[in-house]
């Protein structure tokens, strides 16, 4: 099935489809959900503005990812030269541990807060890929062809965000 | 020998292809330090996925950037389902509906069978623009007057009646009125 990207009813249908999962790749990586709605405005924006053609859904999806990823990475990086790195680190919170008198919902919360601030300070190029790995249902294969590297550099770049993770979470 | 971490991980993501899928298999059978590793993490990967961003906040900027785009891509095609059921809808409350979550689809058959000539859907309709391209689709622009507030349900359903349209009512999450 052929995709016009800026078919009416083409559009809403990969719409319907790829925002969640844009919506969630570019919130994972940017760790700001205001910032990520832009991103996959202006995505879909430019998706529908080019009017192109597309093979299937996925191809589609393919696009979208890798243009609204590499906006993000652009914003992150505007957004830590803006701050500058003490900015950054002094945004940091490090009173993770008063979490004694939360009740579970609350403990819940601050897991996914530290999960997210942990994702956050990995390397950009592993966080893109764990990430993609863990909020999108792409295998290796599909998360290579996106980001234009090799299988066998996902699967390194899995392991080793994994590892950076444990530790990061550790020490908490 | 132990399995290493990055092969668990590719195990783990159900990415590790035979012959040595079958090998770790294996030596998970027996070896407790390997699957001990291998649970850790499953409960990292468990982690993460728990953080997720939720699908109710999704949902709310789903709706909102696709709003941006109805007013800017999409300008022409749901204006009037939108008219009608915002009015009808209001006028069909106290007579109607007693529930408080009452909601209005009209399907106008006749207007994507037939087409309508102009100067009668004037006559109902806000300002009804010209065919798009197939004469199947009609727009009903912003423009104030007239107004379908002039108009009881049952006046504008006995004029598109009298018209020769098919009108159908249907109440959301109530017996379809006949
Ligand atoms: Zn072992």
């Amino acid at each position: 099935m052929e995709i016009q990207s800026n078919d009416e009813r083409a559009f809403k249908q990969v719409y319907e489809e790829v925002f969640p999962i844009l919506m969630r790749v570019v919130y994972h990586v940017t760790n700001n959900q205001d910032l990520a709605e832009e991103i996959c405005q202006e995505a879909f924006i430019r998706f529908f503005d080019k009017g192109m053609e597309f093979a299937t859904l996925d191809d589609a999806k393919y696009w979208l990812i890798r243009v609204s990823k590499n906006l993000a990475i652009n914003q992150v990086k505007r957004k830590a030269r803006e701050q500058g790195m003490v900015e950054k680190l002094k945004k940091m919170p490090a009173n993770h541990s008063n979490t004694s008198d939360g009740s579970q919902v609350l403990m819940e919360k601050e897991t996914r807060k530290l999960v997210q601030e942990a994702i956050d300070q990995l390397p950009e190029k592993f966080r893109l890929v764990i990430v993609m790995k863990e909020y999108t249902d792409m295998d290796y294969k599909q998360i290579a062809q996106v980001l234009h590297i090799s299988e066998s550099n996902v699967k390194v770049r899995v392991y080793r965000a994994r590892k950076m993770l444990e530790s990061i979470l550790s020490q908490e | 020998m132990c399995v290493d971490d990055e092969l668990l991980n590719t195990y783990l993501d159900d990415e590790l292809q035979e012959p040595w899928r079958t090998q770790v298999q294996e030596h998970l059978g027996y070896c407790n330090a390997c699957r001990q590793r291998l649970e850790q993490l499953r409960s990292l990967h468990q982690k993460l996925v728990d953080a997720r961003l939720g699908d109710s906040e999704i949902k709310a900027r789903q709706e909102r950037v696709f709003a941006y785009f109805e007013k800017t891509r999409f300008p022409s095609t749901n204006k009037k389902m939108h008219i009608f059921r915002k009015k009808i809808q209001v006028k069909l409350v106290p007579a109607l509906i007693t529930s408080a979550a009452a909601f209005v689809v009209v399907f106008i058959g006749a207007f994507v069978l037939f087409g309508t000539n102009p100067q009668q859907g004037q006559e109902i309709l806000p300002g009804v623009a010209s065919p798009i391209d197939s004469a199947h689709i009609r727009q009903v622009t912003e423009v104030q007057k007239p107004s379908l507030d002039m108009f009881s349900l049952e006046q504008i359903v006995q004029h598109l009646d009298a018209m020769g349209y098919a009108v159908k009512l249907e109440v959301k999450a109530v017996t379809p009125l006949e």
